[in-house]
């Protein structure tokens, strides 16, 4: 049972992140603006974020800096529908556990959830 | 001594007046005068000295009987008879032994001189010498004997004036001659050192001197610089500057001037050299152009030398004539420099045309060719010669390049530069061309020459196609991202919420259909990676360095 953080631009994603994740029982916070999402954040113990790297206002990597900054225990899970090397190195280098590309499966994204709760408080493991 | 009888005066007045027809010069004369008045008129020796009108001095002519010591000294006789000698006045001198002074006692006495008539040689009542009749023993000159004397001086004067003419009439012709020949060598050459070394071998010649020096001012400093010589040593050439010597300084201002005893002469100052080098005359004249002296030329005797008027004439027209080839051998450098400097420059300027990659072209305004380069030579496969005069319109096929678009036909017509791009066809296909026309103006402001430059710009062409073509497949690249991006998020929304909607259904109808949905919807998914692939075009920031397209 974990603190879930879903931020992606589009609304249907961040339902569906929230309605999949919810049945495999874990609390599932989903957020379509930044400002709310890192507001949420700082408030509330948030145990894994997934972020959408394309945001409204800016990047999900530069959100996964600012929540790294104030809680450096939380684990995030990447998601883009646009994979670029650069992207997936700066996000890995900002404490990134997995870097996932749209469209993602539903079972894969428990999989990958799963995995990332599972190595919590271990190194990230994930390679670009 | 017995005085001279009427008789004899007679006999000795045939012998001198037939000694002197048979004399051919001057000259000969005189020294026939001096050697045979002695025997006639009884006496010990016989000198004459002619006057030098340049400096108003008797100079020796001839002389018998007497030393070269005493014909030395430096005074003839006292002023006293020297003035009455110049009123045309005779002067018999009974007892000079007694009479003279200081060191022309010595030499009297050494000489033994006692007395001595002294008499002017008149020629149309002009002293034009004078003739000494001296003694050894004391001598009185009876009345009849200077009277007789006077008029052997008075016939010597008139064989010498007569003599004088004859000389000077065949020096003139010689000189005539020997001016054309020079004048006609000095100017069958424009080589300068060729020219001065005629004058300075044939002018000594000609005047029967022993050498002859030029000299020439350097226009740079007005300093003079000995630039040709003949019969001098090379000791002598190098005794020192001569600037300073009188003569050359008068020469400078453009008058002659002749030294007959140089080693005496207070207008020479390497007296002590000349003498060792054997001259004992000069003639210095100065070498003239339009009026301005340029130089001098310095004609050198080896025997004591009076230069009559119509030598020292010969010498200055030869110096002008040398002056005017001289001149002109001087232009002719300066022309052949000059030539040399504008060959220089042209070839200097063709270099740079040929080293240019673009074919180079200048047409006057007849539009004739009149300047190429090698590469256009080579582009219009024709000889340069072929090309020159050529018709700039004939080169060019009216299906390349229409007339009115012809960028020299703009610029003739409106004065500014013109451009203009057309396709030429050459063995290996079609070639694009740019030609690019500029005038050149001149002093009123119009086109007096076109220089067109032509440049192959096939390759810059095909470069230019090629970006276009990149452009454009970057622009469909960048769109397959965007698509990609735009539609991933979606589907992983449908996808999913398919997914679940799959897992809460019972009908297995209608679990058939939302599998049917899952299959397309991973299709796409599928598709929209394949597109996202194709990385590396970006038109927009997306994240970091990276851009997408946007899609509205």
């Amino acid at each position: 049972m974990a603190e879930i953080l879903a931020l992606d631009d589009v609304l249907d994603a961040t339902v569906l992140i929230g309605k999949i994740l919810t049945k495999k029982g874990h609390s599932v916070h989903s957020f379509t603006e930044e400002d709310e999402a890192i507001a949420y954040a700082r408030t509330h113990k948030i145990d894994l974020a997934i972020l959408d790297i394309k945001l409204k206002k800016m990047s999900g990597v530069e959100v996964l800096g600012m929540l790294k900054a104030t809680t450096p225990e939380m684990r995030a899970i990447m998601l883009t529908g646009y994979p670029t090397v650069e992207t997936a190195r700066e996000a890995i280098s900002l404490g990134a556990d997995e870097y996932c590309v749209k469209p993602i499966d539903r079972d894969e994204l428990e999989e990958k959830v799963e995995k990332v709760l599972k190595a919590s408080g271990k190194k990230s493991s994930i390679t670009v | 001594m017995e005085p001279v009888s009427e008789l004899k005066y007679v006999k000795v007045f045939q012998k001198v007046t037939k000694l002197m027809s048979m004399a051919l010069d001057h000259q000969q004369v005189m020294d026939t005068i001096v050697r045979e008045l002695p025997a006639l008129l009884d006496i010990d020796a016989a000198t004459i000295r002619l006057l030098d009108a340049s400096t108003g001095s008797f100079v020796l002519g001839a002389a018998h009987g007497l030393s070269m010591e005493y014909l030395s000294r430096n005074q003839i006789d006292t002023d006293k008879t020297m003035t009455m000698i110049h009123s045309g006045r005779p002067v018999a001198s009974v007892n000079v032994d007694q009479t003279a002074q200081g060191t022309d006692k010595e030499l009297v006495d050494q000489e033994g001189i006692k007395s001595v008539l002294t008499l002017p040689i008149l020629f149309q009542d002009s002293v034009i010498g004078i003739l000494r009749l001296l003694t050894r023993r004391h001598r009185l000159f009876t009345p009849d004997e200077i009277s007789f004397s006077m008029a052997l001086a008075e016939q010597v004067g008139i064989a010498i004036a007569n003599g004088r003419m004859f000389t000077e009439m065949e020096n003139q012709i010689d000189f005539m001659q020997e001016m054309q020949k020079i004048s006609s060598l000095v100017n069958s050459t424009l080589d300068l050192n060729a020219v001065l070394q005629i004058i300075v071998n044939r002018l000594p010649r000609s005047m029967g001197c022993k050498a002859c020096t030029i000299r020439l001012l350097r226009p740079e400093n007005n300093q003079l610089e000995l630039v040709a010589s003949s019969g001098l040593s090379e000791g002598y050439q190098q005794r020192g500057q001569v600037e300073n010597e009188h003569n050359i300084a008068v020469a400078l201002t453009g008058a002659p001037v002749s030294i007959y005893d140089v080693s005496h002469d207070e207008r020479v100052s390497y007296k002590e050299d000349m003498e060792k080098e054997g001259i004992k005359s000069l003639l210095a004249v100065p070498i003239k152009v339009k009026g301005e002296v340029i130089g001098i030329i310095r004609v050198l005797s080896a025997t004591s030398h009076c230069f009559t008027s119509s030598e020292i004439n010969f010498a200055a027209t030869m110096a002008e004539i040398g002056g005017a080839a001289i001149q002109n051998a001087r232009t002719y450098q300066k022309i052949t420099l000059l030539f040399n400097q504008v060959e220089e420059s042209e070839r200097f300027v063709a270099n740079i045309l040929n080293c240019i990659r673009p074919q180079l072209v200048v047409v006057d305004r007849q539009q004739h060719i009149v300047l190429t380069n090698r590469v256009f030579i080579a582009a219009m496969n024709k000889e340069e010669n072929e090309l020159l005069g050529a018709d700039y319109h004939s080169l060019w096929q009216e299906n390349h390049c229409a007339r009115e678009n012809c960028p020299v036909e703009q610029v003739l017509q409106t004065g500014m530069a013109a451009s203009y791009e057309h396709q030429v066809m050459k063995d290996d296909g079609p070639h694009w061309v740019e030609r690019t026309a500029s005038p050149m103006l001149d002093e009123r402001g119009e086109v007096e020459f076109v220089i067109e430059v032509i440049r192959d710009i096939t390759a810059k062409r095909q470069l230019a196609q090629e970006h276009l073509e990149r452009v454009k497949l970057q622009g469909v690249v960048e769109l397959a991202g965007t698509v990609a991006h735009e539609i991933n998020s979606p589907l992983f929304a449908a996808l999913g919420t398919a997914q679940l909607l799959e897992e809460d259904l019972d009908s297995t109808e209608l679990i058939a259909d939302v599998q049917t949905i899952i299959r397309n919807l991973k299709a796409i998914g599928a598709l929209t990676q394949k597109m996202t692939s194709m990385t590396g075009f970006e038109s927009r920031d997306y994240v970091g360095e990276t851009k997408i397209g946007e899609l509205r």
